[in-house]
């Protein structure tokens, strides 16, 4: 990596008359590998580098990238950008960023086994074991779709305040699409695994047993699943649906940036205004953090891309709205430092306010706890359709895998039951969290261009009380 | 330089044992202007090129890229894609590449040296759009304004090399009157002659307008006046749906409905990779076939799924010119216009919904088409053909060849929509759809 394209790059913004400049000199090597229903489809591997620079001109923001890593390429770009920001800025926004500490660092997250040691035969076979679960499990399961990649990213940021961070992180990723069948009814289920981590992630995961297990409950699922209760019911939610609620409901509204409109005409606004934190939206046990540090998780970092250290925030403490997640330009809006949610994709995209892995905090319940005080209710161990509106209000989940309770007993498989239901009747409704933490992978969708960003969501279980289920 | 690196791969690679090459030079230069209320958030620039090779060894399907466009950097490719190549298991499903040479028709208005030359101008273009939304009495507005100019060179390992560049613009704004009460439209062309700013200014400002104070209305069947921009939606799923990939996959409601009835007679779509000024319209797909055009759903008929060479083979048919080496996909997605204009289609409605944007359409079950897409921005209910007030937060809970086969009426005028929620360009008119299933959070 070329450390001096880097700082050259810095210094032609700042001689342009950059107030302010930091770059991202990125490579990146990946692999992929992908079964359609046995057959191997493609393999491939890529090294992708390049450059993105941000620059601040007259107040106004610049964003370049490229791939062409040679200095007269570079300076052009940004000549480019500069007389283009002269420009803008008569109709630009004041961008200004809050004052943050100076960053030197270096890390790297350790891989017990080297992806690069692992040779393509292993990925594939490691699919085709999982292929093999499928269909050894006695189960239709006529599509079949799995895919695995991996990657390391080397990264080096410089900015012109003096911080130089060099990062090494390696992730690998497992997604699935399976579709079950019974006699003329078909199901269908998707989920996604990541880690930053080596190739040893896989065998945590233990997916040829997991698939099996998953397609068998489907299948039982069509073969005698009921239609669900109605009336007013409980509801236990696995740590899958609890991860994705918090990652829509209680994460992405409380993203700085949509809540002072940066992001209104893509992924929307919020129900959020700056003056609600400490207002109550939840129940008291209701606690929802973003924490970039966790030890392998699948959006872990140490600093953000802009150069501020990363920690915990706490989106929603003990049921009251506490933190919104900040880059800083929008902490600089009120009068604050950034918590360190500036994430890109890759170097050809700006950094923009992202999550990382969004999680609610665990309870002192067993599952079995909050299972055993429910007179009539549903579990619902996983989902397949979700969605929610663009202020984050109204979110709809619909489960795969669900079971019915009665009088405190899991009993049969209960048909697609469905969660639609306002932010504010969720949080309020939860009266008790287990201690069953899971974490779960994905990729959030954002911006535009879009950045779908490796996150982790998840969390324990959780019971939510005498509620109606949709129709 | 580069195209003799990709002549130095493509000669390489077939002296290695490669059956099958493809080698694909892309070189693309695309600028952006993002605002958000009223103003100009940041600007971006990206340059980027891109050599991609795709080898069939003995049925081992494997891919690589070059962005280093030295010999040492192409050597050491050759060397590492055949390796890679030794270490995977074959594809026995895959039937190879077209055979070249072909003779190709251009694009027209596909290339505008007015975009290209652009460069600074977009900041004048967003500024206007912005001027517009805001004496339309917008009181807030945010979007994107971009541009692309984009070349391919391709060779394959049958006889194609092919070359040809694209331009393309495209104009986003979402007006707000406050909170609750915004509109949003977009424009899409291949020449600055075709952007529809002015309108997509306007209409967002004039509809926001109309959305202030929405109330709510009852779950149930409402007949649907779809906008192009959330109709487009729609569109797409069904274009998508027609790949076989996506079929195979388990991700199309059309598996197993050749030449069965999917939507109203009136519905009429075609996927055209030939189409005057369309965004995806290009004269050879990725194989080197010249592009067609498709007929997807002829009077409400499904006709055709799309094909690449491969996937034509094993299915005893034809290539659609869709390649895509291993998925083939939907170049320009036309439904064809009908003859209503907009305020006709809304005096066909006793008690309905005009609905102006969606998103986050998620399915609960690909091949039966079960899903779920959530309107945003202005909603209205319609009584007795006219619009009566704002409403909000509705969902459509429905399935995907339901809504097609209860297509009642089609607009005159249609919009070419890609936006940052819609990959694939589609081609669309408003239209109106019966009895579509209307659920809302339960309290």
């Amino acid at each position: 990596m070329d450390f001096e394209l880097a700082e050259f790059a810095l210094k032609k913004a700042t001689t342009l008359g950059a107030s302010y400049a930091d770059v991202r000199l990125e490579s990146t090597t990946a692999n992929g590998f992908l079964l359609k229903n046995g057959v191997p489809q493609i393999s491939g591997f890529d090294k992708i580098s390049g450059l993105g620079l941000r620059l601040i001109i007259n107040g106004t923001l610049g964003f370049v990238s490229t791939n062409e890593l040679e200095k007269n390429k570079i300076k052009e770009l940004i000549e480019r950008s500069a007389k283009k920001l002269n420009s803008a800025s008569k109709i630009g926004e004041n961008v200004k960023l809050s004052e943050e500490t100076t960053a030197v660092a270096n890390y790297e997250v350790k891989q017990k086994v080297k992806l690069a040691d692992i040779s393509p035969k292993e990925k594939l076979d490691a699919l085709f074991d999982i292929e093999k679960g499928i269909v050894k499990s006695g189960v239709d399961v006529p599509g079949r779709y799995l895919s695995l990649s991996d990657n390391v990213t080397e990264k080096y940021f410089v900015n012109s305040e003096g911080s130089k961070i060099f990062s090494k992180i390696p992730r690998v990723e497992y997604f699935y699409f399976l579709t079950i069948k019974n006699g003329e009814q078909t199901a269908q289920r998707y989920w996604q695994y990541g880690k930053t981590a080596g190739f040893e992630a896989l065998k945590g995961w233990n997916l040829p047993e997991t698939m099996t297990r998953e397609v068998k409950a489907m299948q039982k699922n069509l073969q005698i699943g009921i239609k669900p209760p109605k009336g007013k019911i409980d509801v236990v939610a696995a740590p899958q649906v609890v991860g994705i609620m918090v990652h829509e409901s209680g994460g992405h509204p409380y993203e700085a940036d949509r809540i002072y409109g940066r992001e209104a005409a893509q992924a929307g606004e919020s129900f959020i205004t700056k003056d609600m934190m400490g207002k109550r939206i939840g129940s008291d046990v209701v606690n929802v953090v973003d924490d970039p540090t966790l030890k392998n998780s699948y959006g872990y970092y140490l600093y953000d891309e802009e150069g501020v250290a990363a920690r915990r925030k706490y989106m929603i403490k003990e049921g009251i709205m506490t933190e919104l997640m900040h880059n800083r330009e929008t902490a600089n809006v009120i009068g604050l430092k950034s918590n360190g949610s500036a994430r890109a994709t890759s170097y050809d995209r700006e950094a923009i306010v992202r999550m990382s892995n969004t999680l609610m905090l665990p309870g002192d319940h067993t599952e079995e706890e909050l299972i055993e005080d429910v007179k009539l209710g549903i579990y619902m161990k996983n989902f397949m359709e979700w969605n929610i509106d663009d202020k984050r209000v109204h979110q709809k989940y619909v489960g795969a895998e669900a079971y019915l309770i009665k009088n405190g007993r899991i009993e049969g498989p209960v048909s697609k039951p469905i969660l639609e239901m306002s932010t504010q009747m969720l949080y309020k409704s939860i009266d008790a969290v287990g201690k069953n933490s899971e974490y779960h992978a994905g990729s959030c969708g954002k911006a535009e261009p879009m950045q779908a960003i490796p996150v982790w969501f998840g969390g324990p279980s959780i019971r939510i009380k005498n509620v109606r289920l949709g129709e | 330089m580069k195209r003799e690196i990709a002549r130095y791969l493509m000669k390489e690679f077939q002296k290695k044992g490669a059956d099958d090459v493809v080698v694909c030079l892309t070189e693309d230069t695309s600028s952006q202007i993002k605002f958000s209320n009223n103003l100009i958030s940041a600007t971006q620039d990206w340059r980027a090129d891109d050599l991609s090779v795709f080898a069939s060894i003995k049925k081992k399907l494997v891919t690589t890229s070059i962005k280093d466009f030295s010999k040492k950097a192409a050597d050491d490719t050759i060397k590492d894609l055949i390796k890679f190549a030794k270490s995977v298991e074959p594809s026995k499903e895959y039937e190879g590449i077209a055979d070249g040479p072909f003779k190709y028709n251009s694009i027209q208005d596909g290339y505008d040296k007015k975009i290209k030359d652009m460069d600074g101008g977009i900041v004048d273009l967003t500024r206007k759009g912005i001027n517009i939304a805001l004496e339309n009495g917008a009181k807030r507005t945010a979007g994107v304004t971009e541009t692309h100019i984009n070349n391919v060179f391709l060779l394959t390992s049958n006889g194609v090399e092919a070359e040809e560049k694209a331009t393309k613009v495209y104009f986003s704004i979402r007006s707000f009157m406050d909170k609750y009460a915004s509109a949003h439209y977009v424009s899409n062309s291949r020449m600055l002659k075709d952007l529809r700013l002015k309108e997509a200014a306007e209409n967002s400002a004039l509809v926001a307008k109309k959305a202030k104070n929405p109330t709510t209305c009852r779950p149930g069947l409402y007949d649907v006046v779809f906008e192009p921009l959330p109709f487009a939606n729609l569109v797409e799923q069904m274009g998508t749906c027609s790949s076989i990939f996506y079929v195979e996959a388990g991700l199309s409601c059309l598996s197993g409905k050749l030449g069965t009835k999917i939507a109203d007679e009136q519905v009429n779509i075609t996927d055209d990779g030939t189409l005057k000024g369309g965004m995806n319209s290009a004269r050879f797909d990725a194989e080197g076939v010249p592009t067609k055009v498709n007929k997807v759903v002829e009077d409400g008929i499904f006709k055709t799924y799309l094909h690449n060479t491969s996937t034509a083979k094993r299915h005893d048919t034809v290539t659609t010119a869709n390649a895509g080496i291993i998925t083939p996909l939907p170049y320009n997605t036309v439904l064809k216009k009908g003859n209503y204009k907009k305020e006709e289609l809304l005096q066909g409605v006793k008690r309905g919904l005009l609905v102006t944007n969606v998103w986050y359409t998620r399915f609960q079950n690909y091949e039966t088409g079960d899903f779920s897409t959530i309107p945003r921005d202005a909603v209205f209910l319609i009584e007795n053909g006219k619009i009566k007030h704002p409403v909000k937060d509705l969902r459509i809970t429905e399935n995907l060849i339901n809504v097609f086969k209860n297509v009642a009426a089609i607009g005159n005028d249609p919009w070419q929509i890609r936006s940052w929620d819609m990959e694939l360009p589609v081609i669309t008119p408003a239209t109106l759809v019966k009895n579509v299933r209307i659920t809302k959070s339960v309290e």
